[in-house]
């Protein structure tokens, strides 16, 4: 037997603790203005504050949290550690300031300060790509996973870039075509080319080490890496310039849907770990929101429903059911790992130490699971009728449920503030 | 006093995943262990490569052979050949909440 040392890097766990930190901050944020927003969600969507929000979910939450959650998981998904911790603290000032800059900009409609905003957001995201491009030097194992994280990372590129030339259209007009179409182009490719690729490909990484289940192989992970890489571009060259290839583009997005949750199923079938927590029933419960999303997808891609109020339904499954959800999963496991790791790892072997299911709050975490998966179905469904009551209404469900995962949250960082009463509180429990 | 490699085991039995609960002997993590007069040599992988938890285990798993009466030292070596499998898991306790 070859005996090796582990690549894997050794980080203090506060840099992706502060990136994920900011994230739930801007979820709070954005479903506490939920029912505020009913009136504006019931009618068309490209309003400057429904903008705010969009942008307050996809960069604030959805955006920070993948970026802090890679930096605790590329060294485990790429088995080496990230060039530089430095230039991630740097990044996350930048990315805050522009982040907040932009939402803040949206919400009162100045179109010259967002564009400044957006180009920090545009340095934040140059510096993550530099960061992790810099960490795949001399890389040569070419898995699944590295496949989709580099995916990723031109996506994400992509997707700035488009953004801040939507950004520069307002001052200066000089995009060719309509507005709507490179709109949808720019939401299609922070989806298809940065959102799903991160979540896909780590996903194939991590599942099957907290579910205990064999690594996935074989066709379904043909099927998401080139329905993605081939599927957005050209759904997005349909969109702004040849409507015939919305419908092929679509349907390469949904095959790749598809082998992902072929390959979620599998995974949970063949499963050793005994029980399922709470993170892990929202990871599987947001591939239970994929295929909703993806038909709602097809059926917009192929005109058999139109309208903005599907459109919207059609992001709350995909961003709020599939990305949200699955995003609050990995947290739910990540979070007490960091806190785990920086309170109690030195004391392993020494005196007695928890379990991470130890650390959370299962109940503040059960009712955040119920909450939020009935607050997204019934804001999908509230949008696609237009309802400002319904919409209200499941935005007060949705909050709440959002207040339930950061209170769970909460209580597992309350161990980084108090180790030595935390230590008394397990040992006691530990003693019952 | 003779150390066995049943004392060993059952020492590496307290050594345990934080992340699910499960021993790294449950887990089949424990690949070979060789003992000559009061050295010990623990052979053992992780889920993982890459693996943040690699110190932290092999130094509780150093730790916990300590303890055992008759050690003088313990090398622990970590291997990823081959790289571990969820077969290898011995059996499946419900271990969703506090360490034994």
């Amino acid at each position: 037997m070859e005996r090796v040392r582990s690549p894997g890097g050794r980080s203090s766990g506060l840099l992706p603790l502060s990136y994920l930190g900011a994230a739930v901050a801007a979820l709070v944020a954005a479903t506490a203005a939920l029912p505020w927003l009913a009136p504006e969600l019931s009618g068309h969507y490209y309003q400057p504050r429904v903008l705010a929000l969009t942008h307050t979910v996809t960069l604030g939450w959805i955006t920070l949290s993948i970026l802090g959650a890679a930096y605790q998981l590329i060294p485990i998904v790429l088995e080496r550690p990230l060039w530089s911790d430095q230039l991630a603290r740097w990044q996350l000032g930048v990315l805050l300031i522009g982040v907040t800059g932009m939402i803040a900009h949206f919400w009162i409609g100045t179109w010259p300060a967002l564009a400044g905003a957006a180009a920090l957001v545009g340095l934040g995201a140059a510096m993550h790509v530099v960061n992790v491009v810099l960490s795949l030097r001399g890389f040569d194992r070419w898995t699944f996973t590295a496949r989709l994280v580099v995916l990723g990372h031109v996506g994400l590129s992509l997707t700035v870039f488009f953004g801040f030339a939507l950004a520069l259209n307002h001052l200066w007009p000089f995009l060719p075509g309509e507005l709507f179409p490179t709109l949808h182009a720019h939401i299609h490719l922070a989806l298809a080319w940065w959102i799903a690729p991160m979540l896909m490909g780590v996903s194939a990484r991590v599942y099957p080490m907290f579910l205990l289940a064999p690594e996935p192989r074989g066709w379904p992970g043909r099927i998401q890496l080139w329905g993605l890489a081939v599927g957005a571009p050209i759904l997005v060259t349909g969109l702004v310039a040849a409507p015939g290839l919305i419908a092929p583009g679509a349907a390469g997005l949904a095959a790749a849907a598809a082998g992902h949750v072929v390959w979620i199923i599998a995974m949970a079938r063949g499963r050793k770990r005994p029980g399922l927590d709470w993170g892990l029933r929202f990871v599987l419960t947001a591939a239970g929101f994929l295929p909703l999303a993806t038909v709602l997808g097809l059926a917009l891609a192929f005109d058999l429903l139109s309208g903005p109020r599907m459109a919207l339904a059609y992001a709350v499954l995909v961003l709020g059911g599939w990305a949200s959800l699955s995003v609050v999963g990995m947290m739910l496991k990540i979070v007490p790992f960091l806190v785990w790791y920086r309170v109690y790892s030195s004391q392993a072997g020494r005196a007695q130490v928890p379990t991470l299911a130890a650390l959370g709050w299962p109940a503040a975490e059960a009712a955040a699971w119920a909450l939020l998966t009935a607050g997204i179905l019934a804001l999908a469904l509230a949008a696609a009728l237009g309802r400002v009551d319904f919409i209200a209404g499941s935005g007060v469900v949705l909050a709440t449920g959002v207040l339930a995962f950061a209170a769970s949250l909460g209580h597992t960082l309350l161990h980084l503030v108090g180790r030595t009463s935390a230590r008394a509180t397990d040992t006691k429990a530990l003693a019952r | 006093m003779t150390v066995t490699r049943e004392q060993v085991w059952s020492a590496l039995g307290e050594v345990f995943d934080p992340e699910n609960g499960m021993s790294i002997v449950e887990l089949g993590l424990v690949y070979g262990i060789s003992i000559h007069e009061d050295a010990v040599q623990i052979t053992m992988t992780l889920t993982t490569m890459g693996c943040p938890l690699h110190h932290s285990i092999t130094d509780w798993a150093r730790r916990a052979t300590m303890r055992v009466p008759g050690v003088g030292s313990v090398d622990v070596q970590l291997t990823f050949d081959p790289p571990w499998s969820p077969e290898r898991i011995r059996s499946v306790p419900d271990h969703t909440a506090w360490p034994r």
